[in-house]
């Protein structure tokens, strides 16, 4: 069982004019967007740009309000995750009272595509002691298991939201030389939030920026690049435009 | 995903073993004791009948001042269990993992949402159960140890005697179950659904204990003016009661006030000497014959157990769709 599946022929995400509205206004305006296969995409833009918002739609946790996402082909619903999908949320919901082991069981008899050595390895390699209980343990060490969780699902897509918030510069590091590694060997696709781009440069080949709900960039980053501008002058660029029609507006 | 709710319930199954092995030493002790006191006061012989040694017996009277109360208290635990059930195991079971964020977790495993659910449901539901139908049998024996000393004596009819027999207990626990489940999952709140459960759990516990006997079709006496009806002693369930006329029909109640009533007057108006006489000599000349009562007997309880348990057993199973709905809605 330990053979890789062939990756998925359809694209991982295929957002159609999608729109998310909640009682306080609108999180996400008529989006559409592809996300093609084997990136490292980083979704990226201020807070309350729609970020979150965007991953619960893939994920079938939230309902569009305008327009429809395709996941692999299929539409999210609320009959579970697609499987090829794992999700880490921003608030890296665990059982405190579980201990890593048992949070490792859960991924264990909750997964099918479970890889157990793989999942070991990670929580090792952050050197978070097995026995311990999730409760107790500090904020980076309870990403660095909710990290095992989704990434011991093997996964053809990973969606990470805000994933390195918690996590100290080193840890971020190895965090993110374990994505690459991981996306690269597996030709997986992980899509990742933040709120500073710079976190992400060097480690993305694809961005998407968001800003008050809308897309304001997305694309290859080779291709974004391509006329000189560093990814982040131009990020910045392009929110001062938005923002500067905003106003005008 | 059974480990996983297993894990999950670990601390209420520990609890509930407890409950169970409290409560059933609890029993155990108190019926040996009891059943001490029954031959010391030699009413041995009073258990299975009450002959008129047992009836005016100062020790029978000695007995019940001293076990009415315990024995109450053993059928009141029954009849609570239910409402404990769902307050702390139906309740908090979706609530809290809405309010702490950790459905988030299980709903992205590739497990369905709707496992989750059953998983969840099955592992807190069936050793409650369990818990509570060893339970009612222990109370029950001890119930049977005092035979008609005891409780048992107003009948199975009684709302003590009615709600711990049989499957009643079960249909309420899995009724207050899953009607604090549904609450849960719809208000995201524990508290509020342990509490708001609760209430609608008694409400309908009362509201529906008068109707169920309505709902088993009753049997018919009925008795010559100035007698009276076995079965208002006899330990049956009366449903109606009424006035039949010279031709067998029934007499509408306001109607038979009135006539009954007007005989009534008559007789007080015309003296004291043979004024029974005269009143029961009126009542068929007005066209009131016979009175009459509806009546399920105690030897067919189990029909009303029955019709309890499928209206309760009805709702809950409504409740736990409309949950299983819920959580497969998205926000």
């Amino acid at each position: 069982m330990n053979s890789r599946r062939q990756p998925h022929q359809a694209l991982p995400v295929i957002a159609d004019g999608v729109g998310k509205r909640y009682r306080r206004g609108w999180a996400l305006r008529e989006t559409s967007l592809v996300i093609p296969q084997r990136r490292i995409v980083a979704l990226v833009g201020p807070n309350g740009a729609g970020k979150s918002t965007l991953m619960g739609l893939i994920t079938g946790l939230l309902r569009p309000t305008t327009g429809g996402i395709t996941v692999f082909g299929d539409r999210p619903t609320g009959k579970g995750l697609h499987p090829e999908v794992a999700y880490l949320a921003q608030q890296k919901p665990l059982y405190p009272q579980f201990t890593v082991t048992e949070t490792l069981m859960l991924g264990a008899r909750t997964n099918p595509t479970w890889d157990q050595g793989y999942a070991e390895h990670l929580v090792e390699q952050a050197a978070v002691p097995l026995s311990a209980k999730v409760g107790t343990l500090s904020g980076g060490q309870r990403t660095r298991v909710a990290l095992a969780l989704a990434l011991g699902k093997r996964p053809s897509l990973l969606l990470l939201d805000e994933p390195l918030a918690d996590l100290d510069p080193l840890a971020r590091e190895t965090v993110l030389r374990t994505l690459l590694a991981e996306a690269r060997e597996q030709g997986i696709t992980v899509l990742l939030s933040s709120h500073v781009l710079a976190e992400l440069e060097g480690v993305c080949d694809h961005l998407v920026l968001l800003h008050g709900g809308r897309v304001l960039l997305a694309g290859d980053v080779d291709q974004l690049s391509a006329r000189g501008t560093s990814l982040g002058q131009l990020a910045l660029n392009r929110m001062r435009e938005a923002a500067a029609q905003e106003e005008a507006a | 995903m059974i480990w996983v709710s297993w894990r999950r319930q670990r601390a209420q199954l520990i609890t509930l073993l407890g409950v169970l092995l409290v409560g059933a030493a609890a029993v155990v002790l108190l019926r040996s004791n009891m059943i001490g006191a029954i031959e010391s006061l030699q009413l041995t012989g009073c258990v299975a009948q009450t002959g008129p040694e047992c009836a005016d017996a100062d020790a029978a009277d000695r007995f019940r001042a001293a076990w009415t109360n315990p024995l109450h208290l053993g059928q009141a635990a029954i009849l609570l269990l239910p409402a404990l059930i769902g307050v702390f195991l139906g309740a908090p079971l979706f609530a809290r993992e809405l309010e702490q964020g950790t459905h988030v977790l299980a709903f992205t495993q590739s497990v369905s949402r709707t496992r989750w659910m059953v998983s969840k449901l099955v592992v807190a539901l069936v050793p409650a159960v369990v818990v509570l139908i060893a339970l009612q049998h222990l109370v029950s024996w001890w119930l049977s140890a005092a035979g008609v000393l005891g409780p048992r004596n107003s009948g199975s009819f009684h709302f003590l005697n009615f709600g711990v027999e049989h499957v009643s207990p079960v249909a309420y626990a899995v009724f207050a179950f899953a009607l604090g489940t549904f609450v849960g999952a719809v208000s995201r709140r524990t508290l509020v659904a342990m509490t708001a459960g609760l209430g609608v759990f008694t409400v309908a516990r009362f509201a529906l204990s008068d109707l169920v006997g309505h709902l088993v079709p009753p049997q018919r006496v009925e008795a010559a003016l100035g007698e009276d009806l076995k079965v208002y002693q006899d330990g049956s369930l009366v449903t109606g009661r009424g006035w039949l006329d010279t031709s067998g029909r029934v007499v509408p109640d306001d109607r038979a006030d009135a006539l009954n009533l007007a005989c009534k007057r008559s007789v007080t108006e015309a003296g004291t000497a043979k004024s029974q006489e005269e009143y029961l000599a009126c009542l068929p000349e007005s066209g009131l014959a016979t009175t009459y009562a509806d009546f399920v007997p105690e030897s067919l309880a189990w029909q009303v157990h029955l019709v309890d348990a499928a209206i309760f057993g009805g709702l809950a199973v409504l409740l736990l769709v409309g949950t299983a709905l819920v959580l497969r809605r998205q926000s």
